[in-house]
């Protein structure tokens, strides 16, 4: 326990610094996420299967495709759109959220984005003064310090109990609640961790945010690969009484295997919705044209190719989870309901032996060099994700028993 | 070989729509515009589901409205997308349904979809409608030289070819649309927050629920609440409300 608030202590101080220092110097202090640093690492390596970057395996569906090479054709690409983004696309999407009990007016309240990080920094932006704080589930999603960072915000780690399927403790989360807090920033499902966050968890913050007027942005980039979860998933977007401090993000990149596509979209009541305009007009006036009919037709027409990832992402899952049963005496884990993730603990024996002073940063360069396996350090997604590692599982069966086949060789010789 | 499948497919649609079209001779009201048709559609559906039942009225499934979207809206099918094989098997149901299918809607509510010079006139020479919806022409584009003139056109095409005993309605919050009376010679009812509305919306406003307005229509006021947000809630509804009342 004492060790915990140690790393908090720790990581609140690195964040405090680099707020000040951004201040003092007028230049923010973010470096390169540590996902992108072990795909780096791992690409100067040859033969390594990777299991690091959370990307699908797949291309972009065909019909996809050909909805953007028609578009250009067409010549309908070329100009600015709108800077909330085209009205069709708009409309689309508010008939689809529609269908998830999500209401929004799709000429005020929906922002196209390029991708779900401009959305969440663009709202950062919009909503943060220097110094506010952000709380940020521990683990989460490693991206999100960096946005807050350059906002001139402060995250805040609110740590997740793992033993309870990594669920809020919402005592802890109102002890971190201050003055200065801002905002809550999650993911749901989560990444890293794979798991989702109930309905009356959900409920509790939500009164939590009423109760100290904080802003809540829901990701919900893996919304459409629910597994079996034991409760049907539910959004805060869900929420009606909610709607002026909700903002709801969606991203087409992991959905539709569109990652290179930049494209999202974020829902939120008008008048924020107003604020965060503003600023993703002046960071990149509008979203990739070309994406935004992508993301047209990925909407109207893609819903099979969402059914055939979920059913091969749900076996890549299983398989997965088969696999580290195998290696019980390395890794303990909370078996992932969703996304594409397992976030793994490594045993205390296994990692004083594989990385004694160097936690989990130095157990994946270890696992990288010794069996040429990409994953990314637990440290990278909160102090909380210390001594576990991220696996993603969009890779294809055929990596996924590779990197497995190779990593039982290295942890069997370890024993000798 | 796809374009020349292409061009097959879309004619051997528009021969089988006319002819389902002439067999069964449903009351069409077409719904034309540049935003926002799919929710205007669908009210509408709703209001004249309830006044004649479920089985009596049609609509296009999802945002079918093109020159292949629209026979297969008629025709009731699903796109076969990018399957050679599916095509040919949606070729052969669209041949059953259009020869042998007894029962028909009495009323079909379509959406008709424009992007550019000639396409209206496409579509009208597979449909007739007796009435039609403006709901507005916009633009998505930041310029102004974006091609609204050209699709006003093409909506004008519709205004023109209503007959005489038919009915525009018309959106007279968007000055496009309400210059589109004086080329049809069709009844022409308006709609809108705009004073001088046929059927009139006043007094909006936003609650945690949805939308609350007071709705005037051939003198009757009353007041509605939607549990949806946003202008276009608020004219579709005004729409299926005034299409329901005379149908």
């Amino acid at each position: 326990m004492r060790v915990v608030q140690l790393r908090y202590s720790c990581y609140i101080f690195r964040e405090l610094i680099i707020a000040y220092s951004s201040r003092m110097s007028n230049e923010k202090a973010v470096s390169l996420s540590p996902i992108k640093d072990m795909e780096l690492r791992a690409s100067r390596i040859p033969g390594v299967v990777s299991l690091a970057q959370g990307v699908p395996s797949f291309d972009t569906p065909e019909m996809i495709k050909r909805a953007a090479i028609d578009a250009i054709e067409k010549g309908k690409v070329a100009k600015y759109s709108l800077s909330p983004g085209l009205l069709e696309l708009r409309e689309v999407i508010v008939q689809k959220l529609e269908k998830e009990k999500k209401f929004y007016d799709f000429e005020e309240e929906i922002i196209v984005t390029a991708g779900s990080i401009e959305a969440i920094t663009a709202t950062m932006l919009a909503i943060l003064l220097p110094g506010d704080e952000v709380l940020i589930p521990d683990p989460t999603y490693t991206s999100y310090q960096p946005a807050i960072v350059v906002a001139g915000g402060v995250p805040v780690f609110v740590p997740l109990d793992e033993k309870n399927h990594w669920a809020f403790d919402i005592a802890e989360l109102e002890k971190r609640i201050t003055p200065k807090t801002k905002a809550l920033l999650f993911c749901n499902p989560n990444n890293p961790t794979g798991t989702i966050f109930t309905r009356n968890q959900l409920h509790a913050v939500a009164q939590l945010a009423i109760k100290h007027n904080f802003y809540i942005l829901s990701d919900e980039v893996y919304k459409d690969f629910i597994f079996d979860a034991s409760e049907k998933f539910y959004s805060l977007a869900e929420m009606r009484g909610i709607r002026d401090r909700l903002i709801y993000i969606f991203s087409f990149s992991k959905a539709y295997a569109m990652t290179g596509w930049r494209i999202a979209y974020l829902a939120t009541h008008q008048d924020l919705a107003k604020k965060i305009l503003g600023v993703h007009d002046a960071l990149v006036t509008c979203a990739p044209v070309v994406s935004q009919y992508a993301a047209l037709a990925a909407l109207e027409m893609a819903d099979e190719e969402l059914a055939k990832y979920h059913a091969i992402y749900k076996k890549r899952r299983d398989l997965i989870c088969r696999r580290l049963d195998k290696l019980s005496d390395v890794f303990e884990y909370q078996r992932p309901d969703s996304a594409y993730f397992v976030f793994p603990r490594v045993k205390e024996d296994i990692m004083r032996k594989i990385a004694p002073s160097g936690g989990s940063r130095q157990f994946a360069i270890e696992l990288l060099e010794g069996a040429k396996v990409a994953t990314v350090p637990g440290a990278a997604f909160g102090p909380v994700g210390e001594d576990h590692i991220r696996m993603c599982f969009g890779r294809s069966e055929e990596d996924i028993d590779l990197a497995f086949d190779r990593m039982e060789k290295f942890f069997e010789n370890l024993k000798f | 070989m796809k374009k020349y499948f292409k061009s097959f497919v879309q004619y051997y649609l528009k021969m089988l729509t006319k002819f389902v079209l002439w067999r069964h001779r449903p009351f069409i009201i077409a719904v034309a515009g540049s935003t926002n048709k799919t929710v205007v559609k669908e009210y509408i559906l709703k209001f004249l589901r309830e006044k004649y039942g479920e089985s009596e009225v049609r609509g296009n499934p999802r945002s079918y409205n093109t020159e292949i979207g629209l026979p297969l809206a008629i025709l009731y099918l699903e796109s076969g997308e990018s399957s050679f094989w599916k095509w040919w098997r949606i070729l052969i149901q669209a041949k059953m349904r259009a020869l042998f299918s007894r029962k028909y809607p009495s009323k079909l509510v379509l959406e008709l979809g424009v992007e550019k010079k000639g396409d209206m006139k496409y579509l009208l020479k597979m449909v007739r409608p007796s009435w039609a919806v403006v709901t507005g022409i916009e633009g998505s584009y930041s310029d102004a030289e974006s091609n609204l003139d050209e699709i006003f056109e093409e909506i004008k095409l519709l205004a023109k070819k209503l007959p005489s005993d038919g009915k525009l309605i018309l959106n007279f919050d968007d000055a496009r649309v309400k210059n589109l009376a004086s080329a049809s010679k069709a009844e022409i009812i308006s709609y809108g927050f705009s004073e001088g509305a046929d059927a009139r919306a006043t007094d909006l406003k936003t609650t945690v629920q949805g939308q609350v307005f007071d709705f005037t229509f051939q003198n009757k006021k009353e007041s509605v609440e939607i549990k949806k947000y946003g202008r276009h809630n608020v004219y579709a509804w005004m729409i299926a409300k005034i299409v329901k009342e005379i149908a």
